[in-house]
């Protein structure tokens, strides 16, 4: 009874250690540990946040006056100081069959409000996938999932150190899928449907090797290209690919130490229904690609990823307003633009440190140089972020981000209405609680 | 004198018969130095209770010194997906059977059901040793005088 008790208290004391199920976002989004997996595991995350800016209204332009959409809080964008339940998602996932490690499942809900839910439905699906291993070296995943890509947006959002993305993630890579350019006078441009969410639906064939203290990873993936819930609008599809090599100095899951250096491709045709001023249905080329590099060791987090983005460039509102809004003299409806021949790119640049295993301090530089190709409809995008996050435990903490954002029309003078509608754009304060369960 | 030949042969039979049923029913001599004995068993398929019977393993030898403890590992029922071969934790088997001798036996009866259900048979972790049942192995072990832990 003596030896029992010493045993099982040591060994809760040192807790779990040393399971060879080491990760990395492909493995961690739907692949379970073999032999161990549970049938059904119910699990999820709920992020509540508040908002603020000092809601600067546009000092030019058409809309002068009016509401400035990047000082509103997505998704609505009706107002600048709010509470909000940014995320809240349930899922499940398992071996449905426990004596055959080799397939698994998972599945995830969104009920909170955030541009997967601001069009359809109060509560979304976004991830419903079956993994099939049993082809070594090329494991099977066929559903809706995140698609290999840049790793802000492959990551988990719970393990995320910010609340906000980065200018570069937010605008070229989380799509927003549109019908038309924005180009048609008098039409309020807006989404036809939920943001991509980094999500496709389509086939990935993918795997890791362990090869010493290196895990090299790959996937291709073929996908719809057209969001999440619904099928194709063209006959065209999305191709994904991505390659990633981690030097792994310990521990395991979403916290894994280790330094990973990666890179990975997009390329995809959207059809939309009216542009430059034209009607008739018309297909363009969307290709990303980016490479970067993250590191985790002890109290130090580091990491840095450039994008390039050729074709269906997400390009703002009219004039900076809500989309929807009317202009001050009535003539004209703020809309939603793409420019389906734009190129742009942008990189960010990460460190954080953990002052105690309770406080970790956390600083963020980002740069996104829209239309690049345009001189007109250039704009640069500058945003430092310095954030704190305190953990309760393991799996709560509060998150306190401010970001000094600034916006910027080079090809213009400073005077001119353009500058002054960027002028608009305030600092950003966002405090978040999650909690993982 | 036919009749003692006759005696003696059924004799010597009967020792030999004596002696080989000590030698199966004991457990391998490769810890004669071993202070302490302790049969771990796991019968549930729970990740964490696998993890937590590797760590008491580990805890154990760490405590007492390899050659100080016998330890041995019984998995049976839905506890035998520890012994798989493909198990998450293969590696940390490995390890424990090749640096720390400890044992791991795996139930034949589970073998057979799961063979059943499963359309072939599962494929065993080789540093597992077959038993007949792992129930009856654990009480063989506890007359022996190995201490029977649950976690």
């Amino acid at each position: 009874m003596k030896l029992k008790k010493l045993v099982l208290t040591t060994a809760l004391a040192l807790g779990a250690t040393g399971s060879a199920h080491a990760t990395n976002w492909l493995q961690l989004q739907g692949t379970e540990p073999a032999g161990s997996a549970e049938r059904l595991k119910v699990w999820g995350f709920i992020q509540p946040q508040y908002t603020y800016t000092e809601n600067t209204k546009l000092k030019a332009g058409p809309w002068k006056g009016q509401k400035a959409v990047f000082n509103q809080t997505a998704p609505e964008r009706k107002s600048s100081n709010t509470f909000q339940l940014r995320r809240a998602r349930l899922g499940i996932r398992g071996a449905n069959f426990p004596l055959d490690s080799k397939t698994n499942y998972f599945l995830l809900v969104e009920a909170g409000k955030n541009g997967i839910t601001e069009f359809d439905s109060a509560v979304a699906l976004t991830d419903a996938s079956i993994t099939l291993n049993h082809i070594p070296y090329a494991r099977v995943r066929i559903g809706q999932f995140k698609t290999p890509g840049s790793e802000e947006g492959l990551q988990a959002i719970h393990v995320f150190d910010y609340i906000n993305f980065t200018n570069v993630t937010d605008q070229m890579m989380l799509e927003r899928f549109l019908d038309e350019d924005g180009s048609r006078a008098g039409f309020a441009n807006g989404p036809n449907g939920s943001v991509s969410a980094f999500r496709d639906i389509g086939i990935q064939v993918f795997d890791w090797f362990d090869v010493g203290e290196w895990q090299h990873s790959y996937a291709f993936m073929v996908g719809d290209g057209n969001g999440l819930n619904r099928t194709d609008n063209n006959n065209e599809k999305d191709l994904y690919a991505y390659w990633s090599s981690e030097w792994i100095f310990g521990g395991k899951g979403a916290r894994r130490q280790g330094w990973k250096m990666f890179a990975w491709g997009q390329s995809g045709k959207r059809t939309l229904d009216y542009t430059f001023g034209n009607p008739g249905k018309r297909d363009f080329d969307r290709d990303r690609w980016g490479f970067g590099t993250t590191f985790r060791k002890d109290k130090y987090r580091a990491a840095a990823e450039y994008i390039y983005a050729d074709g269906m460039i997400f390009n703002g509102s009219d004039g900076g307003a809500v989309p929807g809004s009317t202009s001050n003299n009535g003539a004209a409806t703020a809309s939603l633009n793409i420019n389906p021949n734009g190129e742009s790119e942008g990189y960010y640049v990460h460190f954080g440190y953990a002052v105690i295993p309770q406080i970790e301090l956390d600083i963020r530089y980002d740069y996104l140089d829209r239309m690049k190709n345009v001189d007109a409809a250039e704009r640069e995008f500058t945003t430092l972020t310095l954030g704190v996050q305190y953990f309760f435990n393991k799996k709560t903490r509060a998150l306190v981000n401010y970001e000094f954002r600034d916006l910027d029309a080079p090809d213009f003078p400073s005077s001119a209405p353009q500058n002054e509608i960027a002028d608009s754009m305030d600092d950003r304060l966002t405090v978040q609680l999650l909690a993982i369960f | 004198m036919y009749r003692l030949k006759k005696s003696l042969g059924w004799l010597i039979v009967t020792a030999l018969l004596a002696v080989s049923s000590l030698a199966s029913a004991a457990p391998p001599e490769d810890k004669p130095f071993a202070e302490k004995k302790v049969v771990l068993q796991i019968s549930d398929q729970d990740a964490y209770k696998q993890t937590l019977v590797l760590n008491v393993a580990s805890n154990l030898i760490k405590h007492y010194g390899p050659d100080r403890v016998d330890v041995e590992i019984v998995a049976f029922g839905p506890g035998l997906r520890l012994m798989f071969a493909d198990n998450s934790n293969a590696g940390r088997i490995e390890n424990l059977s090749e640096n720390s001798g400890v044992r791991f036996s795996a139930c034949e009866n589970t073998m057979r059901k799961m063979t059943k259900k499963l359309g072939h048979p599962p494929e065993i972790n080789p540093r597992a040793t077959h038993v007949s049942a792992g129930v009856v192995r654990i009480l063989d072990l506890v007359e022996q005088g190995y201490t029977l832990v649950k976690p």
